[in-house]
């Protein structure tokens, strides 16, 4: 279908819309509520174009033959112009000033917006969760988390209330988050254009634990945080930059830095060994794994019906938090008192896990991938100068099996390739499973294992996960991950995201794990010698009792 | 009254030997059009439902008047409310609905009892199945609008969706949907029996500096002046107010002009529903505006950017005009704000929120910079008192 822009012309597709179709064409259009992937808004009235005589917003609106689009005009321009006014006339006014860091903020600076003419009036309390705090002091109503939270989350946990003016994101009935159904993931951090929703952040308390020279402070990364954390630093997306993260992390002062990847070789020993159990046994199928902390509050909110499929095993960090007490420091003469953990996550809702008592958490810090992008600046260290280094070999020798926990699919794969060999006794040859890597919501497919089918599935998404878990009897294996693409894609990790950062970041983890020499987990020597010196074989009453956990039922409110 | 005659079930009956076909084509001869503002032809409306495949239709009759100085759909309620809902019973019956819903405003739920008394009994006369639900709107002006009645329905925030699709495939619960006005309903069954019904004749809504407020069966195209003095102005006329969202037009000058849509619409102002609100040498154009002002400050539904914080700013500066707090160009930056308001709302609500303000600014210019300049003097003297 042909078009004229601004008098050229242009071949769009009539199943887009012009937004879609103009940026496609390389044609700049300022826009804030539309989100790719969903369906537009149409709220924040920036994507206006003129088209005969008419302002429309060009995020709801679809082309026809001929059409005739101005998107640079005096009038199309004031009208963009007032409008992110308006947009920012609530936001804090510093942020304006001083800094660009917020997508709305550098909009602005690319439409030449120099003054606004009108204060803000809103006050608001500042909504301080474990996880996520939510300050509607600059929210700017662009409906983007809400989008985010009932649509790819289907958590339903903010939304709008009251009209006009006095319209605000609120959780369920005016109360704060950490009284509601919310499930920590952070996608609605990931989704917002001015920074009104964030991280609880942890940073100050983990510098004050590293001047504390008593404390022997250990950090551990998890797997996805490596192809991620390089866009912090002007890195394009896929950076593998393993190396250079622990080195930074050295200099920023803690004694010891850890690979989760570690304690993700040990989920799958235990996962695959409770699997193997579960199949002697004839069930409880389908079993479905826990790392992710967000799909566990999901789970015990709105599909507590189940807990008993649920796997036991606690998430990769937590297990490696509980070693580093457990094993690490007995056998280095450090008293269990002075050890520190913090965890380097791509994901909120550890942060909440970390709380839960029941868990009687080995780790005390959850940071974010951003967060520690932070501390790293806040240390003066030039990130991308910085030598390759590697991980301290106690607790930092891993296989490609725990590269891959970080994609969707990766937990699923890890686990069959351990579960074949355990109940075959032979060898798996090919060790990829293509059925189960990509971007798409559910992935599934099958493997005989001793004779028997075994089916499984990985989603990523919670909505998508709701949707599997409507077939759930289909399978015997289910892994879920509650944000788009996996932890690559976690409401921790650097802003903007966007599908094809995603699929780059994806692309660096399945990259370190052919390159890794040892690719299952069972394969991994400190793993062998973790269970020969602490805790004996998977499911032994010491592992059950470091790396395994209990769920509740909760409120679906 | 045309609209207070009484068929009685009679046109039920004539559409029911027609045919839901020959009906629609019956209204469509007739020239039935809709009485909401639109002014789309009905008969067209109820075709394009009929056309669509689905299991389930919808018939919405909107009565959520919230429309400032609108009364009409009230009047009709009150007064022929038979007829109403036989023309709901036609409406379903020529679209294949078997289910309607009466989207009463929220602010006339003295009228439920009443109405649901007339549904009940002409449903009984008629013998009819067809379920008719009064559905009592929360009071929100936005409601109006055809998409956001469904999401009302439906349960969700009172907003307007984006069109296409529109209503008459995807409406309510998904399904095609034919929402019409209270007058354009009570309007069909007159329409099909009656061979000297005339479309012509509206229920016009005159109030304000009159001394006959009310309502005024007449025929479209009447002179302005002949209008206001059916009506007895209580002095002479400065300015017409069309509802709250049509905009205003002085009165000098225009005395002869014909009341069209066509006509007013070249002024820079909407007709909607025939309303008028008669404003006389008495008030000041800046009070009136602020009030406006007030009025969509609070019924924004928050969904825009323009409407959401652009009605808040409107008034503020309003305020601050009346106040000598406001700066000279303020004047300028509210008529910017009202042209961007109604170029880039999302729905009807924002884009007519601003004409009183444009033609405000059009026609009575004068009165804004002489309240700002004498409320500035006055607080200047204050000031001055004070120290």
């Amino acid at each position: 279908m042909k078009a004229k822009v601004d008098g050229k012309d242009f071949e769009f597709d009539a199943g887009k819309s012009i937004l879609v179709n103009l940026e496609a064409n390389g044609i700049k259009v300022p826009h804030v509520c539309y989100q790719e992937g969903l369906e537009p808004e149409a709220r924040c009235r920036l994507c206006l174009v003129e088209i005969g005589g008419q302002l429309v917003a060009s995020c709801s609106t679809y082309p026809k033959e001929g059409m005739a689009i101005t998107t640079r005009s005096e009038r199309v321009n004031r009208a963009r112009l007032v409008n992110a006014e308006l947009l920012m006339s609530e936001h804090v006014r510093t942020c304006f000033i001083q800094n660009k860091e917020h997508e709305l903020c550098r909009i602005i600076e690319d439409l030449g917006l120099e003054k606004i003419r009108f204060d803000p009036t809103k006050k608001y309390k500042v909504d301080l969760g474990a996880s996520v705090v939510r300050d509607d002091n600059k929210c700017i109503n662009c409906g983007r988390c809400t989008a985010v939270c009932a649509k790819v989350q289907a958590t339903y946990a903010i939304d709008f209330a009251e009209r006009g003016h006095r319209e605000h994101v609120t959780p369920y009935s005016e109360h704060n988050l950490p009284e509601i159904a919310c499930t920590k993931c952070g996608q609605c951090i990931a989704a917002c254009p001015v920074g009104a929703i964030s991280e609880r952040e942890h940073m100050a308390e983990v510098i004050n634990v590293l001047k504390d020279k008593r404390k022997h402070v250990i950090v551990q990364t998890a797997p996805s945080i490596r192809a991620s954390i390089g866009e912090e630093f002007g890195m394009p997306p896929g950076s593998l930059v393993k190396g250079k993260m622990v080195a930074a992390l050295r200099r920023c002062g803690f004694d010891k830095v850890f690979d989760t990847n570690l304690g993700a070789d040990i989920t799958i020993m235990e996962e695959a060994s409770e699997f193997l159990e579960r199949a002697k046994k004839g069930g409880p199928f389908p079993m479905v794994t826990t790392c992710c902390p967000a799909w566990i509050k999901f789970m015990e909110h709105f599909h507590h019906e189940l807990i008993p499929n649920m796997s036991t095993c606690k998430s990769p960090h937590e297990m490696l938090g509980v070693l580093a007490r457990e094993y690490y420091a007995p056998n280095e003469g450090i008293k269990k008192k002075d050890v520190v953990v913090v965890s380097i996550m791509p994901c909120t809702a550890k942060k909440f896990e970390s709380t839960r008592p029941e868990l009687k958490s080995g780790v005390d810090y959850v940071l974010t991938t951003r967060e520690a992008a932070e501390l790293i600046k806040h240390f003066g260290i030039e990130f991308k100068s910085l030598p390759d280094e590697d991980f301290d070999p106690a607790l930092g020798i891993s296989t490609g099996a725990g590269a891959i926990f970080g994609a969707t699919g990766g937990v699923m794969e890890a686990a069959l390739r351990t579960a074949y060999e355990f109940g075959t006794g032979s060898t798996l040859t090919k060790i990829e499973f293509d059925q189960l890597r990509g971007m798409e919501g559910i992935k599934e497919g099958s493997i005989i294992i001793g004779g028997k089918e075994i089916r499984f599935a990985a989603a990523n998404g919670l909505r998508n996960a709701a949707r599997l878990l409507k077939n759930k009897n289909k399978y015997h294996f289910i892994e879920i991950m509650a944000c788009p693409g996996g932890c690559i894609g976690g409401g921790g990790q650097p802003l903007p995201v966007s599908r094809e950062i995603l699929q780059k970041r994806i692309s660096a983890i399945y990259d370190e794990d052919s390159k890794l020499p040892l690719r299952k987990s069972h394969e991994n020597p400190v793993v062998k010698k973790i269970y020969a010196e602490c805790l004996g074989k998977p499911l032994s009453k010491k592992a059950e009792e470091c790396l395994h956990t209990r769920y509740f039922k909760r409120e679906p409110f | 009254m045309q609209i207070l005659r009484k068929t009685s079930l009679k046109a039920l009956e004539v559409a029911k030997k027609l045919g839901p076909e020959a009906t629609i084509n019956l209204i469509k001869e007739k020239g039935l059009t809709g009485r909401g503002g639109a002014g789309f032809p009905a008969g067209l409306k109820w075709e394009m439902v009929r056309q669509v495949q689905a299991d389930e239709k919808y018939i919405i009759c909107n009565a959520d008047e919230g429309e400032p100085g609108t009364f009409k759909d009230r009047f009709i309620i009150e007064n022929n409310p038979e007829t109403l809902v036989e023309g709901i019973l036609i409406a379903a019956y020529a679209v294949g609905a078997k289910k309607a819903y009466i989207y009463l405003r929220g602010e006339y739920e003295c009228l439920k009892e009443s109405l649901q008394k007339a549904v009940n009994k002409v449903k009984r006369n008629s013998k009819s199945d067809l379920d008719i639900e009064i559905f009592l709107g929360a009071g929100a002006y936005v409601c109006g609008d055809e998409t956001a009645v469904i999401s009302s329905i439906e349960g969700l925030r009172g907003q307007p969706r984006s069109k296409p699709p529109f209503p008459t495939t995807n409406g309510l619960f998904g399904k095609p949907t034919a929402i019409n006005n209270v007058e354009t309903l009570a309007n069909a069954p007159l329409a099909i029996m009656f061979n000297d019904w005339n479309d012509n004749l509206r229920l016009h809504c005159i109030s304000g500096d009159v001394q006959r407020p009310g309502i005024y069966e007449l025929p479209m195209g009447m002179e302005l002046s002949v209008i206001l003095n059916l009506a007895c102005p209580k002095n002479p006329p400065k300015a017409v107010y069309f509802g709250c969202f049509g905009g205003c037009i002085p009165y000098e000058g225009h005395e002869s002009l014909r009341l069209t849509k066509e006509n007013i619409c070249g002024e820079g102002c909407l007709l909607g529903a025939c309303s008028m609100i008669v404003v006389d040498e008495t008030r000041n154009i800046v009070d009136i505006s602020t009030n406006i002002a007030k009025f969509y400050e609070f019924e924004s539904c928050g969904k825009c950017t323009p409407c959401r914080e652009g009605t808040m700013r409107v008034l503020a500066l309003l305020q601050n005009i009346s106040m000598g707090t406001a700066k000279m160009d303020d004047i300028e930056t509210l008529q910017e704000l009202a042209e961007v308001i109604r170029d880039t709302s999302f729905c009807g609500l924002g884009q007519t929120a601003t004409h009183h303000i444009i033609n405000g600014l059009e026609y009575f210019r004068n009165e804004f910079e002489e309240r700002l300049i004498s409320a500035k003097k006055k607080k200047g003297r204050k000031a001055k008192g004070k120290r």
